[in-house]
């Protein structure tokens, strides 16, 4: 009886030993936010979305947060460079020859934009074993961007009104030093 | 004393800690002040001595109201992933005025307070003398899932913000943290500068995506309030919904 009992608790003991250290527990398919799969579509805003499991709630939220609006940035502007390296090499004599070909390439995108009403519209946290899921949608409306456009453009213009006046007082001194010049 | 038992004590007082069932109404939705007045909530854990727990509860209400007035908010969020490796590294700066403070404290006035099994809860005003809300004292359980915890509430008049945070062993440090949060959360959805590079590279074997994130801004937030929490008690998340008008 002893034996039986022993085994009996042996026997899950010996299934969490093999559950555990494994591999991080995957999201079930079902689980996933139909918005983060297919995010919405429309003609006056941008939607992304993120997602990011970590131990830490709050954590998880913040990187889920800052990835959808990350996704808004760079669909807003984005500069990519790509570079591509190519190899090729053959050596030896006849049907002994031994071909190598290796490729390389490397693409980098940056992005640097400030977004204004850049809102995490909807949000789901899941939990994986210890882990959070979070999943947010972030909403980008465009008039706020076409707001953006209007206040850089007059924030350009004043900038150039200012350059202008300078050249003008630039002149007038080069002008007053000529005066002062005939004068002596 | 038998092990066991000892360990069912220690759980027991660990889940009366940790449990938060009972709570004023305004505590889970702020009522609306009259013209001209803030209302502004604080709260405290079981002390021995009542006087105390009012005076803690006081005082994180009059700090909730300098900073529902105007609070300098700086935000940085870092992200380095190289394939392997992760590191997230958020930095949440918030600071407010000592003179509103001190303003505050000269001319407040409690509207309400409760004690409950879990702590001190009162509700004040500023500036001081508004009459007593209709529903005052009404202690309640929360009640179910609002909207808003799974949906930004949309309006013209107003921005609004969520905080959320989980696995705390104190609820008072769990809803200071969250009324932090959604007042960040806030301000992210005003204005953020958001930078990035993404790079891949790919040779015939592999593809090794890096990237570097960082996401920041530092703005004055002004009539920035806490209006609504929820405590999920099936998942142990507690929420709040900050909310400033546009």
């Amino acid at each position: 009886m002893k034996k039986l009992i022993v085994i009996a608790l042996l026997i899950p003991m010996a299934f969490m030993l093999l559950d555990c250290g494994g591999k991080k527990p995957k999201a079930k398919m079902n689980d996933i936010p139909e918005w983060y799969l297919n995010p919405p579509m429309a003609e006056d805003a941008i939607y992304e979305a993120g997602d990011a499991a970590k131990q830490s709630m709050a954590l998880a939220k913040e990187a889920a947060d800052a990835r959808a609006r990350d996704a808004i940035s760079r669909t807003i502007e984005v500069k990519v460079s790509n570079m591509l390296k190519n190899f090729m090499q053959e050596s030896g004599l006849g049907n002994d020859a031994e071909a190598l070909e290796f490729t390389s390439s490397v693409s980098k995108q940056v992005s640097n934009n400030v977004l204004n009403g850049a809102r995490i519209v909807k949000r789901e946290m899941k939990t994986e074993g210890s882990m959070y899921h979070a999943y947010s949608l972030a909403e980008y409306n465009l008039n706020s961007l076409i707001q953006e456009t209007i206040n850089e453009a007059k924030k350009q213009k004043a900038l150039y009104n200012e350059a202008k006046a300078n050249l003008s007082f630039d002149e007038l001194e080069k002008e007053i030093q000529k005066l002062e010049a005939v004068g002596d | 004393m038998k092990p066991f038992s000892v360990f069912l004590f220690i759980s027991v007082f660990v889940l009366l800690i940790n449990a938060q069932e009972l709570i004023p109404a305004w505590f889970e939705e702020l009522p609306e002040a009259p013209a001209g007045f803030h209302f502004a909530v604080g709260y405290s854990g079981k002390y021995f001595d009542q006087s105390l727990a009012r005076e803690a509860a006081i005082s994180l209400a009059v700090s909730n109201l300098a900073k529902q007035l105007e609070a300098r908010l700086i935000f940085e969020l870092e992200e380095y992933t190289d394939g392997r490796l992760r590191l997230l590294n958020p930095s949440f700066e918030l600071s407010y005025d000592e003179y509103h403070v001190l303003e505050i404290n000269k001319n407040f006035s409690a509207v309400d307070s409760s004690i409950t099994r879990d702590g001190y809860f009162i509700l004040i005003t500023y500036p001081g003398g508004s009459r007593r809300h209709r529903n005052s004292s009404i202690v309640k359980k929360w009640g179910s899932r609002p909207e808003w915890t799974i949906q930004l509430p949309r309006s013209e008049k107003f921005n609004y913000g969520i905080g959320m945070v989980s696995n705390y062993s104190s609820w008072v440090r769990a809803w200071k943290d969250a009324d932090e949060y959604a007042r960040f959360d806030l301000g992210k959805n005003l204005k953020i500068t958001a930078q990035s590079v993404h790079a891949a590279q790919q040779d015939n074997h592999f593809v090794i995506e890096s990237k570097i994130l960082r996401q920041s801004y530092n703005e004055i937030i002004h009539d920035s309030k806490i209006i609504a929490r929820w405590y999920d008690r099936e998942n142990d998340i507690y929420y709040s919904l900050c909310r400033q008008p546009r």
